[in-house]
């Protein structure tokens, strides 16, 4: 099972208290098992006779993972509970007990076509929220880059990968990874944090230097700062943040003189509303409208506020469930700044 | 699935006798259906995930029989009242159909109490987490106490102040959990215990009344409701909201540590610091045994000796004060001078001892004796259980540190440690209580009281008729008047059991 390479996971996190608080989605079922300590319980049944892997409530569990990684970015010793769940979801999926609407999104998964459009050194990829959801994103990342060729057709493996599709994630990349070598392009940029890590972790291209827009944009150099700051509140990525520890997103929207405040209490719990988990709209919808939901709860006035969503899937996800949430993307408020 | 174990074989409970055997039953479908009613359908819960989540809490003896592979005791039900209604309802069915209720806050619990021994309704209390009120005239703030420690401090700290409560359990346990068990945060010396820093209480008791206590907690007006409540541990209702002081953030807080030659001569120090009426935020000592395993291991000091630190906070120049007077105390007693430097290594590293791989965890079997006395006895009492556990269990390490400082005494957070405990959970479990058994016995016996902030759950229950006497009835006396039907955490805290 691919969950005994987590055996020290399992040890440390079935006893352990110790990052509860930042379990994002037990803050909003109240259930024990929704926490790193739950679930390593649960594998660790599994573990002991692995007839408890068809037990529906615990794949259920293990489907609900939000996948945030604020545990292991909070662990002393950073155990890993994210490839803990990875690798339970694999043996799920190998064992043929996924629930039928997983391998429903995972079909929908497969259908992927990668088109390359435009001209330019630079390839710019649009994930599925931003290029079906939200054009504005890939529409102001495209003003302020200038001239870019464009890929898209579908995830590029990252959410097969997370749903426990090792192999059907690898081929869906394989399509990708060949498309992005016909374009010619060295330097591959995305808005999008989970392809983001994907394609800087997961299935590197040889010869292709990946960035995140943010890191792109930054490295393009000064913007002119508009004359009064403006008072933003930062939604962070959970690919940017606690996978990759990535700074620039920041670094870029207080070089456009953004003045960033915390947004809820502290800057540790994993406020992307399920971004981790890639396409949690679509295999737990009603717990990303809770996640959203504290969200909104935390937000010190979500009339008024101007937040900056890190990731273009927790844009989505809390305009899904507030259409009137005063949220823009990183882009967005760039060409804001730029006074476009 | 596997359900409901109460109900077998039992008498007391009259009319629902053998009723609600197990999910096929319908009378189980009837009382899901009213606990359905009151808290909705998103906050009953039944599944097996949950129920094994609410199956062990941090005692050490639930984790071992999961990890010998054994089946444990799980819940019928895990509810999460919204409010003091809400859990006045489910207490009201509860008492109707005669099936035990177990306050849940955050499972971190070391003594077993919020274990569902019988099985029977969970009332997992973190769905109440909100932050109500917050007064700057009165610095005090009014909460429901299911919320999660950290995020309180988060949300009073964003408001510009603080609780000071800094446990190191402060993410994972509920204001009510503390409440519970009367806990206490590594700034104690200073900002007091969960009952120095609890205003007053709502509190829904077992026939379902919804009570407030006074609102402030100096008073002469009759014996202190507040206070029978603080420390009741689930046994004589729930605590849905509390209004308790805050602080402002303090201008300056600094630590300075010593390494003294043995362990009697820092605690002559730390003694006097105290009855010198000084006001340090945080003393801690640990014996030679636990500076050379954990000092060791988390701050790196490879010295043989008893490591001490101290801390004080306010505005500067007391601080620096007090510092002052404390450094010259410590001082008389010859001690290495580690510095400043060794001081704030232990603040910024105070939570690390706890996690994996730093804190102890099965295969071995652990415990952590904590026990109270005043200075006089202290040492006695240290030396009565350390002795009682190297005669008796060669097999076990002992060591220990002073953590909680009074004007009269301190408290001793004593650990036993087996690397290599039976295989048989049974065997180990004998072994386990045995060692408690003894060793708690020893420090009754020289004017320790158990225990000063972990409380008293499923693990030490029995040793409650030793520590009160005949002042036990007492206690009993009014579980009884408050709970005629025995159904609010039965079996834990020494009261009697469900059957
Ligand atoms: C790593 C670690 C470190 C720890 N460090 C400390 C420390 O520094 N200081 C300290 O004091 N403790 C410490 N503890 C112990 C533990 O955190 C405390 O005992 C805490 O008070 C338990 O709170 P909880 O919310 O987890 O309660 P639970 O374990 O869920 O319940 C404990 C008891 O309280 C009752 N209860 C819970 N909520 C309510 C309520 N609303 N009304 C009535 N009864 C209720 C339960 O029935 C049970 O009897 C530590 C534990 C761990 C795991
Ligand atoms: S990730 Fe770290 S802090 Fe969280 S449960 Fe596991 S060991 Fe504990």
């Amino acid at each position: 099972m691919n969950i005994d390479k987590y055996l020290d996971v399992i040890k440390a996190c079935r006893f352990c208290f110790m990052c509860r608080h930042l379990a994002a989605v037990g803050n909003v079922t109240f259930k024990e098992s929704d926490t790193p300590r739950g679930r390593a319980l649960l594998l660790d049944k599994v573990r002991m006779d692995s007839k408890n892997m068809k037990n529906q409530d615990y794949i259920k569990t293990i489907y609900e993972a939000e996948l945030s990684a604020s545990c292991r970015y909070h662990c002393v010793n950073h155990y890993d509970e994210v490839g803990l769940i990875l690798g339970a979801r694999q043996d799920i999926v190998e064992s043929g007990n996924a629930p039928q609407n997983i391998r429903t999104v995972a079909d929908d998964l497969k259908k992927v076509e990668f088109t390359v459009e435009g001209t330019g050194d630079v390839l710019y990829y649009i994930d599925g929220y931003t290029k079906n959801h939200q054009p504005e994103i890939a529409s102001a990342f495209l003003q302020l880059a200038g001239n870019c060729k464009t890929i898209s057709g579908g995830d590029c493996g990252k959410a097969l990968n997370v749903l426990g599709f090792a192999e059907d994630a690898s081929i869906v990349n394989e399509k990708f990874k060949k498309a992005v070598k016909a374009s010619c392009s060295s330097t591959l940029v995305t808005s999008c944090p989970a392809s983001y890590d994907a394609l800087k972790n997961d299935f590197p291209i040889d010869g292709i230097n990946v960035m995140h827009s943010s890191e792109y944009l930054l490295s393009l150099g000064s913007i002119n700062k508009p004359s009064k700051s403006i008072n933003v509140y930062c939604i962070d990525s959970d690919y940017l943040k606690n996978y990759n520890n990535l700074t620039a997103p920041r670094e870029l929207l207080k070089s456009a003189g953004y003045k960033l405040d915390m947004f809820g209490t502290n800057l540790e719990e994993s406020y992307a509303a399920g971004e981790g988990a890639v396409i949690y709209d679509e295999i737990c919808p009603e717990l990303m409208k809770k996640l959203s939901d504290r969200v909104f709860e935390l937000a010190d006035n979500p009339e008024k506020d101007l937040i900056i969503t890190f990731s273009p899937y927790t844009k989505f996800a809390l305009k899904k469930s507030k259409p009137d949430f005063n949220a823009i993307s990183i882009e967005e408020a760039i060409l804001k700044a730029k006074g476009n | 699935m596997i359900f409901p174990k109460f109900f077998i074989n039992k008498t007391r409970y009259g009319a629902v006798d053998n009723m609600l055997m197990s999910n096929q039953n319908y009378t189980y479908e009837m009382l899901r259906s009213e606990l359905t009613w009151v808290v909705g359908e998103d906050y009953v819960k039944t599944d097996d995930s949950d129920k094994l989540g609410h199956s062990i809490d941090y005692y050490w003896v639930p984790e071992l029989w999961h990890d010998r592979g054994q089946k444990g005791t799980v819940p019928d039900f895990i509810v999460h009242p919204g409010s003091a209604r809400e859990v006045s309802e489910i207490l009201k069915l509860a008492n109707n159909y005669g099936i035990p209720v177990i306050p849940w806050g955050g499972g971190s619990g070391s003594q077993g109490g919020a274990l569902p021994i019988y099985g029977g309704i969970i009332m997992d209390m973190k769905r109440m987490n909100k932050v109500l009120s917050i007064d700057p005239v009165s610095m005090t703030a009014t909460v429901e106490v299911g919320i999660n420690t950290q995020h309180l401090e988060w949300a009073v700290q964003k408001a510009g102040y603080s609780t000071m409560h800094f446990p190191a359990s402060i993410a994972c346990a509920t204001l009510g959990g503390f409440i519970a068990h009367r806990g206490t945060g590594v700034l104690s010396t200073k900002y007091g215990k969960m009952e120095d820093m609890i205003m007053s209480m709502e509190v829904v008791t077992p026939t379902g009344e919804i009570i407030n206590t006074l609102p402030v907690p100096r008073h002469a007006s009759g014996p202190d409701l507040t206070q029978l409540f603080l420390g009741s541990e689930g046994t004589l209702g729930v605590v849905t909201k509390a209004t308790m002081k805050i602080h402002p953030i303090p201008e300056s807080r600094k630590f300075h540590a010593f390494l003294f030659k043995n362990m009697h001569e820092a605690m002559a120090a730390g003694a006097k610091i105290m009855t010198s009426r000084l006001h340090p935020c945080v003393i801690r000592l640990y014996d030679e045994p636990e500076t050379a395993k954990l000092i060791k291991r988390v701050l790196g000091i490879d010295k043989q000796g008893a490591y001490l630190v101290f801390g004080f906070d306010g505005p500067e120049k007391m601080v620096d004060l007090e510092m002052e007077q404390a450094s010259t105390i410590a001082m008389e007693q010859k001690p290495e001078d580690l510095g400043s430097e060794m001081g704030e290594a232990w603040w910024e590293h105070r939570y690390k001892f706890f996690y994996p791989p730093y804190m102890f965890q099965l295969p071995q079997a652990f415990g952590t004796l904590d026990t109270v006395a005043t200075f006089s006895n202290i040492e006695n009492v240290y030396w009565a259980m350390k002795n009682t556990v190297k005669e008796n269990f060669p097999q076990a390490t002992f060591i220990g540190h002073f953590s909680h400082w009074y004007e009269w005494g301190c408290m001793l957070y004593a650990r036993f440690i087996i690397d290599n405990p039976p295989q048989d959970p049974h065997e180990a479990i004998a072994l386990y209580n045995k060692i408690w058994d003894m060793a708690i016995r020893a420090a009754i016996k020289e004017g320790g009281v158990i225990n000063e902030h972990h409380g008293v759950g499923l693990k030490l229950g029995r040793m409650m008729k030793d520590l009160y006497g005949p002042a036990f009835k007492i206690l009993q006396d009014i579980k009884q008047v408050l709970d005629p039907n025995n159904i609010m955490n039965p079996g834990k805290m020494g009261f009697k059991g469900a059957r």
